[in-house]
């Protein structure tokens, strides 16, 4: 497994010439990004002053076309320029700390979790309208195989406002970490580990109306401590209980101690999924600080960690039930 | 119909849903029990169905643990007798729990049977079985003390004494398996 020191051992090596040689486009895209905000201020002080002193048509069409089509020439450059950026930072840097972990994962920065996956693990039922994504990784630690990436979905909300006005809002369902794994034991039903936020909130009162779920049948565990910070359904409480051992209840805890967010899990059709809710992008370059900086890399590697923390966590490599 | 005896039938109404509700819940937490316990039962038989197998296997290899063999195959017959009480079957599944981990300590001594890939299988099975026994039993005491819960509790308990409703015990673990495992006993067993 790899180790903190490794990864600082691969920065002084690779990574930090790698970052130094992004440090000049970065700059370049970032003194851009200043310029086209100030033409887009110069342009709308330009139309203040055009609609106010009201000069003669063509002078008004000259204006407008050249403080207009500047702009729209620049920004797209500059967009362009960005996603060069970007990619150059992903293939670059991002696949080099994955490779760190195991060589022969595969990363593919433009890909995500499969929608099907996502549906598959019933964590977010919500209707989704938009789903994206991205920072694909997948492959085998021993005998789990696993898929892992960054995912954000939302649906659409209409509002009428006091004065009839239709309002769209974007709302988020999830955000973060979505994973998936091959599970050491094989089960027919479906089992969901979810925050516990009814209860936390209501007491006894919130576990009654947690009876009333059209997740499963609600599954009440031995471990207090796993108790007061999940809730779990079930098809089946016997199933649920041979997932949920002691030591499982253990490292659920542990897992979600250890990450900050919400952590979800499903068991489903022999599989187990993981959702770590984390509200920003992830694995992105930042353009307006230095990227030359050990710390971005930490935290990179620690989010990638999640893999390999998990699937040692809950021991999904000791095979020594009927499934091999 | 004056105004007070549409108020006393009213209250007469709730009081006889509330009874009703509070009867159905009861009998369905003990028909839970009844349930859980069942599923322990099939769990059990699924382990004795794995015993002549196992035995079959261990004897090709390990004649010298006969008699360990014989213990087990006479336990399984005892519990698959029909008129066994719920407690002597308790029992009788404990010590077929430690006479297998017995036999599983045994077999260190037998890397040819150990290498086996029949028994490797039987291993996995057996793993299997165990834990879906563990799961069973804790799906069992927790639907006993959902059960043992509302029949104490206000205002279940007035209506389980007329229920004639009394608490059950939970599994725990026997003496035997609490102690800590003496590997040299389970040689001499």
């Amino acid at each position: 497994m790899a180790s903190e020191t490794e990864l600082k051992s691969l920065y002084e090596t690779r990574l930090k010439e790698k970052l130094s040689a992004l440090e000049s486009s970065r700059k370049r895209i970032l003194k851009r990004s200043i310029l086209t905000v100030l033409m887009l201020a110069v342009l709308g002080a330009e139309i203040y002053l055009l609609v106010n002193i009201n000069p003669h048509v063509a002078l008004i069409v000259a204006c407008m076309v050249i403080s207009v089509a500047f702009p729209i020439y620049f920004i797209y450059h500059t967009v362009k320029q960005k996603k060069q950026y970007r990619e150059n930072f992903k293939s670059g840097v991002v696949a080099e700390v994955v490779k760190l972990f195991n060589p022969d994962w595969q990363y593919l920065y433009d890909y995500c979790m499969s929608q099907e996956s996502y549906q598959q693990s019933g964590l977010f039922p919500h209707h989704y309208d938009r789903y994206t994504g991205d920072d694909f990784v997948t492959g085998k630690i021993e005998k789990t195989d696993f898929q892992f990436s960054e995912l954000h979905t939302q649906y659409k909300q209409v509002t009428y406002n006091s004065k009839g006005q239709r309002q769209e809002h974007w709302v988020t369902i999830f955000r973060g970490l979505f994973m998936h794994a091959d599970f050491n034991k094989n089960f027919l039903g479906t089992t969901y580990v979810l925050p516990d936020t009814a209860e936390r909130l209501l007491g006894s009162f919130g576990q009654s109306l947690q009876k009333m779920s059209s997740r499963g049948q609600l599954v009440k565990l031995e471990n207090p401590e796993f108790e007061k910070r999940f809730v779990v359904y079930s098809s089946d409480q016997v199933e649920s209980r041979y997932i949920l051992t002691p030591s499982i209840m253990e490292s659920i805890v542990n897992i979600s101690n250890r990450f900050e967010g919400d952590v979800y899990f499903s068991f489903v059709g022999s599989r187990i999924y993981y959702a770590n809710s984390i509200n920003k992008a992830l694995f992105e370059p930042n353009i307006f600080r230095s990227g030359v900086n050990f710390n971005d890399m930490k935290e990179m590697f620690d989010l990638f960690e999640m893999i390999t923390v998990l699937v040692q966590e809950l021991n999904l490599n000791t095979r020594i039930w009927t499934k091999k | 119909m004056s105004s007070t005896l549409i108020l006393v039938l009213a209250i007469v109404v709730i009081i006889l849903l509330v009874v009703i509700s509070i009867f159905n819940s009861l009998t369905n937490k003990k028909n839970q029990v009844t349930k859980a316990f069942g599923t322990i039962d099939v769990q059990l038989k699924n382990r004795y169905d794995l015993i002549p197998n196992l035995v079959a296997t261990v004897q090709q290899y390990a004649a010298h643990e006969r008699e360990l063999l014989t213990k087990i195959t006479d336990l399984r017959t005892k519990a698959l007798a029909q008129n066994v009480t719920p407690e002597d079957r308790v029992k009788l599944d404990n010590q077929i729990s430690s006479a297998i981990s017995g036999l599983m300590v045994a077999v260190e001594n037998y890397p040819d049977l150990k290498a086996s890939q029949n028994f490797i299988d039987l291993q996995r099975a057996l793993n299997e079985v165990e834990s879906q026994i563990a799961a069973a039993r804790r799906a069992y005491n927790a639907s006993v003390t959902d059960y043992n819960n509302a029949i104490e509790m206000f205002p279940g308990n007035l209506m389980a004494g007329m229920m004639l409703l009394k608490t059950k015990s939970v599994f725990t673990a026997s003496e035997a398996e609490r102690e800590n495992v003496n590997v040299k006993n389970l040689f001499q067993s």
